[in-house]
């Protein structure tokens, strides 16, 4: 093996013989490479991408929990107006008795994810973060909220429990 | 002990600490009209090890399971020798942390010194704001407390409003529809690994780019003319100094303002079911909040808010070039008057709204 002159001068002076027909192969190599490199980094990539995927819960018919993690009788309803649980997919919900009807709510407001309460008095749902006002319907008509309450249909299961059903826009 | 200047010359020889001292310390160049208020970077690697050192220390007891965080956090708190003051320590730095970032970076604005040849500084500087503000609200859900997790439920539900994206980013983050225990999951790996690991690599880029460019003059003198010191003895006494007013600062809360960092929602652990009255986030994100309220589209409010954030983040290519005319400098100094009274104005709102 020839040593490389240090003076770079005495190095452009020099003849170039480069061997122009090896670089196709060179060329070849190289995006060789980079597809191993980027299969391998996949592998890798794909596993966390799932590992850290988030937890969906399941979809469709529920009934309302209570706080001890039970479901909450229907005839609750007879001696308390409003009941508050946790219902389809998890979510905070209010099942309030108003005008003879029973209307079930998520209870997230639909600005920043605050949950509503219901004013009797007022029959009206109230954010206690930004104050965001939504009618007995689950209708906002003030403060920040973009869009109305989910509502959810309520009916009485086969076991006397609070059932709830997703009400599809 | 005659066996010690041996070993220490057997190391020396190895790892030439003599030169890397000298080159670091007493053969480093400073201009001489640094102040106090140019020492805000050590203030801010000073609360960096606070964190790490009391955050190691709270790893000892602390579980991070929705069943038990709370009456961990209050083991540490009530049970524990001295968890009081390591808990504190670590709260209450965090907001002396936020707040010498602040500074730093206004002070930054202020002299100009993001322009070149600085701005790699600059944006790690703002990488570093970024990375601060996300351990604070990374740790802010921690202890589980009624305060962090609808404080955490409004500021990661800010997200979801996003055209499109805004549902899956929400729960990306949250791991849930709702914060859950698979969220505190990934709020503590955030906040006890990636977030530190993180700050710790963009500090090392930070100095180096600092050691790369040499420090900014203050008052716009010329870097060839002006008067130089070594750094040490004499920045390292200035820098002594503002370490020993952080820990006073930061004594100052824990003794004589606890309520900063714990209000009433904080000593009540987290009940999913029930909002309590008038949330609010931390001091530094109360402009956010405030001006989410205010403005009457939510996806609006955050955009504005992320191109502010875009603006700042690439200043160093916008307002380029070393001089310029007088208009340019006027106009240039109302707007960020403007802005700074702004965004404390959106505080102080935020606070008493």
């Amino acid at each position: 093996m020839s040593d490389v002159p240090l003076d770079p001068e005495q190095r452009q002076s020099e003849p170039q013989h480069r061997d122009t027909s090896a670089q196709p192969r060179r060329n070849f190599l190289e995006w060789l490479l980079g597809v191993v490199v980027a299969v391998s980094a996949l592998t890798f990539v794909a596993p966390m991408v799932a590992y850290l995927s988030p937890r969906r819960t399941r979809k469709g018919t529920n009934v309302l929990m209570g706080s001890d993690g039970r479901p909450v009788p229907y005839k609750e309803l007879n001696t308390n107006p409003v009941v508050a649980g946790v219902g389809v997919n998890g979510e905070p919900t209010l099942v309030v008795k108003y005008s003879g009807e029973v209307r079930a709510f998520s209870a997230v407001c639909t600005h920043l994810g605050c949950l509503v309460k219901w004013n009797a008095a007022k029959s009206e749902f109230l954010c206690p973060c930004h104050g965001g006002v939504f009618d007995a319907n689950g209708v906002n008509v003030s403060g920040p909220p973009p869009k109305p309450l989910k509502r959810y249909k309520v009916f009485a299961t086969a076991e006397g429990e609070i059932g709830l059903e997703e009400v599809r826009a | 002990m005659p066996i010690i200047r041996p070993v220490l010359n057997w190391i020396d020889e190895r790892l030439r600490i003599h030169a890397i001292i000298r080159a670091t310390l007493t053969e480093y160049m400073v201009p001489a009209n640094l102040t106090l208020w140019h020492t805000l970077g050590f203030v801010l690697v000073t609360c960096f090890v606070i964190q790490v050192v009391t955050g190691m220390l709270l790893l000892v007891y602390y579980v991070p399971d929705t069943g038990r965080a709370f009456d961990t956090v209050k083991f540490i708190t009530n049970k524990v020798p001295y968890g009081w003051l390591i808990r504190d320590l670590h709260a209450m730095t965090s907001h002396v942390f936020v707040l010498a970032i602040f500074l730093h970076m206004a002070s930054t604005l202020w002299m100009r010194a993001y322009r070149t040849p600085r701005e790699l500084q600059w944006i790690t500087g703002m990488i570093l704001l970024g990375l601060v503000l996300a351990a604070g609200l990374s740790g802010y859900l921690l202890p589980w407390s009624q305060l962090s997790y609808w404080a955490t439920t409004v500021a990661t539900n800010a997200a979801g409003s996003i055209p499109r994206i805004g549902h899956t980013l929400v729960l990306w983050i949250r791991g849930t529809p709702n914060v859950s225990q698979y969220t505190l999951g990934r709020f503590f790996a955030m906040h006890v690994s990636i977030i530190p690991f993180s700050i710790l690599a963009v500090i090392g880029m930070h100095l180096l780019f600092l050691r790369l460019t040499g420090i900014a003059v203050p008052g716009g003198e010329d870097k060839a003319t002006v008067r130089k010191v070594p750094f040490f003895p004499h920045m390292v006494t200035k820098e002594l100094a503002s370490v020993f007013g952080t820990l006073i600062l930061v004594n100052l809360l824990i003794f004589y303002f606890p309520q900063v960092n714990f209000p009433e929602d904080a000593l009540i652990p987290a009940n999913p079911l029930e909002t309590p009255a008038h949330i609010k986030p931390h001091w530094y994100f109360l402009a956010n909040y405030q001006f989410l309220k205010i403005v009457p589209n939510e996806f609006l409010g955050i955009i504005l808010q992320v191109i502010v954030g875009v603006v700042l983040f690439f200043l160093p290519f916008l307002d380029r070039g070393k001089k310029s005319s007088r208009l340019y400098d006027g106009v240039f100094y109302t707007v960020v008057t403007l802005a700074i009274l702004g965004y404390i104005g959106l505080m102080v709102w935020g606070y008493y709204s």
